[in-house]
């Protein structure tokens, strides 16, 4: 079959075998990280799992454009998914860090709002520029009417073009997907971290104290990987560009959770693995 | 208290030094024609329009600034390990992580040029010669400034994260929030200054990138020049934006308790509340947009 022949899989096709292997893949690396280490390191990647999964649901959230809407041909913002969900979702991290110590509820929920926070002002500037820099109006290429506010896009679309700007419900997608990865990124810090600080002083034979600029170093850089990986699983997944939760794309999100699982799961062991060989 | 005044005063100041960071970030990225409108600028000479437009997408924005600022911020670190004193150690630091940024901007020319040798394009050395020390002058203010901001929070706001791994996590967020930002007007409006103003370029126009300027043909120059003026202060708005309110937030706030709740939630909920403030803002423009400018076609000649 050519490339020309191949049916587009707009919507959400799925995979069954695919999806089969995902799942067996991540209960043998479930199992792997129970034989090593039961207790904590269990618990540690289990946590990065549903980091991970959050991370990956959020970027289809996020409306990205990519280089057609840097020309207002393409709705959404103009630069890379994985690019902008890491953006949004470290900026939600360094927030999150910081209120570690507030325990995990209130450290997750700030990592949330921070990345919600940093695509809402983004967001803005982009309608901004679009509308008082270069003139163009908000509209959406994929549905009629904006799920949100009900506002028609089509005669707002100007000629030759699949739309531009961002409209209402674009805006609110990418404030969810900023969210969803801010937290999602805090929550994998904040599981290694607990799982290094318990660790670590045995293994290097040290205090607490004095292992833990090591200990917030790793799990940080930890974090940054793993956010990498899901937003760049998550960009496959809907091939680069996305409006929003309105677009037929988002329907592939069950497909790309599966993913996620999994290579969080195979990141997950390899930082736990440090500590628990 | 005076923590709190001392607080507001290293938010401020780290907010101003976003802001400069992102203006410069953006100016850099077009005058270098970094991002995603550098599609159009690989893509002319295939579709027949030679340029001197410079052409060095080295990577994505993001990790582009993500790894010089991590370079600039981990070398300012060693520096300062080894007792440098520490306006000197980030200076130093910068010049260093500027240095690779001249590398990965020559070779990203001449690798990108001479790709399109085989539909004419010439590698001109005088664009070589003279756009990369402006990509990398202004590539040194943007990497001083996240580094400086990443130094105070750390330093004098006790972020637990160490230099270098904020300088990635800023410089990821200062490339994201450019790139958002000033794109779409070096892509739609510098690039495309033939096509109809209030308007989208239409697909059929992509590769026909304006390549004259008002004596002689257009050169990078001339587009940091023209986006300078709105796209890089938007750009260093949103990053100055991101970065004082995110602060601000936190510094204040961090210590009270909240009412059944305790500390930390008042963070949260001041959060929540600036995000609604934005989405006003967006809505209030978008509709301004709507009414004022109208609909390009009437309602029932549309086809969706």
């Amino acid at each position: 079959m050519t490339a020309v022949a191949a049916k587009p899989a707009a919507g959400g096709a799925m995979n069954p075998t695919a999806m089969g292997v995902g799942v067996v893949l991540l209960l043998i690396l479930l199992g792997a990280c129970y034989f090593v280490s039961p207790g904590l390191g269990l618990m540690a990647l289990i946590g990065i799992i549903i980091g991970g999964v959050l991370i990956g649901f959020g970027t289809h959230f996020v409306p990205v454009g990519g280089a057609p809407a840097a020309m207002g041909q393409a709705p959404g913002i103009a630069t890379g998914v994985a690019m902008l969900a890491a953006g949004a979702g470290l900026a939600g991290l360094s927030g999150g860090a910081w209120a570690a110590e507030e325990g995990t509820a209130v450290a997750v929920i700030t990592g949330g709002v921070g990345g919600g926070l940093m695509m809402a002002i983004t967001c803005m500037l982009v309608n901004f520029v679009y509308v008082f820099g270069m003139g163009i109006p908000a509209a959406s290429g994929k549905v009629k009417k904006d799920p949100i506010t009900g506002d028609t896009q089509a005669e707002f679309k100007s000629q030759g073009t699949e739309g531009h700007g961002l409209p209402f419900v674009s805006f609110v997608g990418g404030v969810i997907g900023g969210i969803l990865g801010g937290a999602g990124g805090t929550i994998i810090y904040l599981m290694l971290l607990d799982l290094y600080k318990a660790t670590l002083p045995i293994t290097m034979k040290a205090t607490e104290a004095q292992i833990m600029p090591i200990a917030v170093s790793l799990a940080g850089m930890f974090a940054v990987g793993m956010f990498l990986v899901n937003a760049v699983l998550t960009a496959y997944n809907i091939t680069g560009t996305i409006e929003g939760p309105h677009d037929p794309k988002f329907k592939r999100w069950p497909r790309s959770i599966v993913a996620s699982a999994a290579a969080s799961a195979l990141c997950g062991l390899v930082a736990v693995l440090i500590v628990a060989m | 208290m005076e923590n709190i005044v001392f607080g507001i005063g290293i938010t401020a100041l780290a907010g101003a030094l976003a802001t400069v960071a992102g203006a410069a970030e953006d100016t850099e990225s077009n005058i270098g024609s970094q991002g995603d409108p550098n599609s159009q600028v690989q893509l002319a000479p295939q579709m027949g329009f030679l340029h001197r437009i410079f052409n060095k997408a080295v990577a994505g924005e993001p990790p582009a600034y993500g790894l010089w600022c991590c370079l600039g911020a981990g070398l300012a670190w060693a520096f300062m390990a080894m007792q440098i004193n520490a306006v000197l150690a980030i200076v130093l630091g910068c010049i260093l992580a500027v240095f690779v940024q001249g590398v990965y901007a020559t070779t990203a020319y001449l690798g990108r040029q001479a790709s399109l040798k085989k539909f004419g394009q010439p590698i001109y050395v005088d664009i070589l010669k003279s756009m990369t020390t402006v990509t990398m002058a202004h590539a040194f203010v943007a990497i001083f400034c996240t580094v400086t901001l990443c130094y105070l929070m750390n330093t004098a706001l006790g972020h637990p994260f160490p230099l270098p791994l904020l300088g990635l996590l800023s410089g990821i967020a200062l490339g994201a929030a450019g790139s958002a930002t000033g794109n779409p007007y070096y892509g739609k409006e510098r690039q495309y200054q033939n096509q109809k103003f209030g308007a989208g370029v239409p697909i059929s126009a992509s590769g026909n990138i304006v390549r004259y300027a008002e004596a002689g043909e257009r050169n990078s120059l001339d587009n940091g020049f023209f986006t300078a003026k709105l796209g890089g202060p938007a750009s260093g708005v949103c990053f100055g934006l991101i970065v004082f309110l995110e602060l601000w937030r936190t510094v204040i706030f961090e210590n009270m308790k909240f009412p059944g709740l305790g500390a930390g939630w008042y963070p949260i909920f001041v959060g929540i509340l600036i995000i609604l403030v934005f989405t006003i803002i967006d809505r209030y423009i978008e509709t301004w947009a709507r009414k004022t400018y109208g609909p390009y076609t009437k309602p029932e000649e549309a086809s969706s």
